[in-house]
């Protein structure tokens, strides 16, 4: 049931997103599909592995694929469909809350979470380059499919 | 092709890849689009060169060399006019569209706005809502951050108008944010005061300028790619800098 709420939520956080970056109408509704899987990846992830981090990079990784092929099916820019769904992965509670203890002078804790965002922004962004290099890997193959094709006529 | 032809040509192609790179479309896109719309109308040399304050093209065409530079100000996010102007180029490379007839169609994509105001504040609310549920918040704490978002959104477009840095418009977004948040929790709307922050912060958080600056390091956009790498980081800052002032002050 937590999983199911959590799903929900995420999919109507999206679709605000989706709207504040005014994505079109057809496409609402998919980069919010999107972003809502990338979402419940990650709850589910971060209660069984117990780190945020991994959690973070395999949900960015869910987004980025499945953007990309949304964009091959729709045939739009894979932008679209990825940039609405990683803003809810992007770490702004972990920036808000090393915000609040280097403002209450504790240091160590300051520390502690601000290198876990910092590790989870990276972790993002790793997952988008290895989820934005698969689409080129495909783009390019079917590039070559459709260059043979031309020979044999 | 005559020279004038070829002057429009070049306009519109710019005009096209204008439109993209201010609503927050990559590097690679933008060039691809301009060099597709030229080529497609007969020119043998095509190179174009896009950051993104600025695009570069020149063209050559029967021993003469055309160039044209194009500076990049403002950035906003509208991904409707991205798709659209994908859509438009598709369609100028595959028909006989004249150009006069392509630069009234990418005029009238540039001037349409996707959604009313009013809709883009109301969703607004709603991703900072939903995003503080997202974090475990209570349904007051939902209302709360709904309220902030939405007022944030107004003043951020109230904002816009006023010729100021991007650095100050986020610092005095997230200063209105802390403060308005602590307001409504005086007031007794919200049970947890960090929840309703984060929530509301979302909006403003540089998700869609790291996803680029991504975009462009992979297809080899160096340039581009820190460039925009240095915006979200210098966002994010502004952010934290203005929600750290008001927390020290501890109203």
């Amino acid at each position: 049931m937590f999983y199911i709420k959590q799903f929900i939520y995420g999919f109507l956080s999206t679709m605000g997103f989706s709207i504040i970056f005014n994505t079109s109408r057809e496409s609402i509704s998919k980069s919010s599909l999107n972003g809502a899987i990338g979402w419940i990846i990650y709850i589910v992830l971060t209660d069984t592995l117990d780190s945020s981090v991994i959690a973070a990079f395999f949900g960015a990784l869910s987004v980025g694929i499945l953007g990309e092929l949304f964009a091959r099916f729709f045939k739009k820019p894979a932008t679209i469909f990825i940039i609405p769904g990683i803003v809810p992965l992007v770490p702004g509670s972990g920036m808000y809350y090393t915000m609040l203890a280097i403002t209450e002078k504790r240091f160590i804790e300051a520390a502690d979470l601000g290198s876990e965002t910092l590790f989870i922004a990276a972790s993002i962004a790793s997952a988008l380059i290895v989820s934005i290099s698969i689409g080129k890997l495909l783009r390019t193959s079917n590039f070559k499919k459709l260059n043979k094709k031309k020979k044999n006529f | 092709m005559k020279k004038d032809e070829i002057k429009n040509l070049l306009v519109m192609s710019i005009l096209a890849g204008k439109i993209m790179l201010r609503n927050g479309a990559e590097t690679y896109r933008v060039e691809d689009t301009i060099i597709r719309i030229c080529k497609s109308r007969n020119i043998q040399y095509v190179e174009t060169f896009v950051t993104p304050t600025g695009i570069f093209l020149s063209v050559e065409h029967e021993d003469k060399l055309f160039s044209y530079i194009k500076r990049i100000k403002s950035i906003s996010i509208d991904l409707h006019k991205i798709s659209e102007v994908n859509n438009f180029s598709r369609k100028f490379v595959n028909s006989d569209m004249s150009i006069s007839e392509g630069m009234k169609i990418l005029e009238s994509i540039d001037t349409i706005p996707t959604f009313k105001s009013i809709v883009r504040y109301i969703f607004g609310g709603v991703a900072g809502g939903f995003f503080t549920l997202m974090f475990q918040g209570s349904f007051l704490d939902f209302i709360a951050s709904f309220i902030t978002s939405f007022t944030l959104l107004i003043l951020l477009d109230y904002i816009k108008k006023i010729p100021i840095t991007f650095f100050l418009s986020n610092i005095i977004g997230s200063i209105f944010i802390t403060l308005f948040s602590i307001a409504l929790f005086k007031l007794g709307i919200g049970n947890d005061i960090n929840k309703i922050i984060i929530g509301s912060l979302m909006p403003l958080v540089p998700g869609v300028v790291i996803t680029n600056a991504i975009r462009d390091f992979i297809s080899g956009d160096f340039l581009s790619g820190t460039s925009r790498a240095i915006e979200g980081i210098i966002i994010a800052l502004a952010i934290a800098f203005g929600v750290g002032i008001i927390l020290r002050l501890g109203i």
